[in-house]
């Protein structure tokens, strides 16, 4: 079962993160952003973090892709084309480290296929709630990241806003 | 259990790589802005696995939830991001005809 939803969370990923990075329009390249990020909160389910699983559902699936799609419809669609002339260089000094990394990744991939121990999963939202507001763990961070937030929220109103014509 | 981990590596290094060409390989803004975001989502994804398979899980017990508060600072740090960045973007296009990330070159009128 979880081999089947690995199988099946991971795939969507992969093609997801395969086609934003080949569709050839702006709007295609978000909407399989969407399956991408799908695929994503779909492995979270797999490693057993339920809880994270609907936080990416919730911040990026419902959230952020339509931040893309507002972004989208608010600008031009100039510059959607391939600009590879300016990457032969870089992408020859990339072979070599992204053959290693992908050599490395594809071993340990045939490893696994072998492994058959997957850990029961655990709710985990309880523990979750309870580390946020517990001083010694991770309440400061939790109270430092809703300023973050503030900040930001205030930040791009304030940038995004219209300047008036002078 | 170390193995089981390979797989999830597979698909964070795979997702990584394909962010930096989404972000490398097009000028318009909001491309660059979703490769950025499968590079996060990539490095959320081994933190994840890391704290489920690693050595993480193997220790006390409050290693194991580490990995998921790592991907939730991850997961509120990228939304802030991304509204700034498409202020910026917005911003960009108000000051240049163009989102096209090679053409500003200059910082004020």
């Amino acid at each position: 079962m979880n081999d089947f939803s690995f199988l099946f969370f991971g795939g969507c990923a992969l093609a997801g993160s395969l086609l934003v990075a080949l569709m050839p329009r702006l709007v295609h390249s978000a909407f399989a952003l969407v399956l991408a990020l799908l695929g994503v909160a779909g492995l979270y389910w797999t490693l057993g973090s339920d809880f994270l699983g609907g936080v990416q559902l919730l911040v990026y699936v419902g959230g952020i892709t339509i931040l893309f799609i507002y972004g989208i419809m608010l600008t031009p669609k100039d510059a959607t084309r391939w600009s590879l002339p300016g990457l032969v260089l870089p992408g020859f000094v990339a072979v070599v480290p992204v053959g290693v990394m992908l050599h490395l990744a594809w071993k340990g991939l045939e490893a696994s296929l072998h492994a058959t121990t997957t850990l029961e999963p655990v709710p985990s939202t309880a523990t979750i709630g309870e580390a946020f507001l517990t001083r010694d763990q991770y309440l400061i961070p939790f109270e430092l990241a809703s300023l973050v937030l503030l900040a930001a929220l205030v930040g791009s109103v304030y940038l995004a806003r219209r300047r008036k014509e002078s | 259990m170390d193995a089981i981990l390979a797989r999830y590596f597979f698909v964070g290094a795979a997702m990584f790589l394909l962010g930096i060409f989404t972000m490398v390989s097009r000028r318009n803004a909001i491309y660059v802005l979703m490769g950025a975001e499968l590079i996060l989502n990539a490095a959320a994804l081994n933190f994840v696995a890391f704290a489920r398979y690693g050595a993480a899980a193997r220790g006390p017990a409050g290693a194991a939830l580490d990995g998921s508060m790592f991907a939730i600072f991850i997961v509120i740090l990228a939304a802030a991001e991304a509204a700034v960045a498409l202020g910026i973007v917005l911003q960009l296009y108000q000051h240049f005809p163009s989102i096209d990330v090679s053409k500003p070159n200059r910082l004020s009128d």
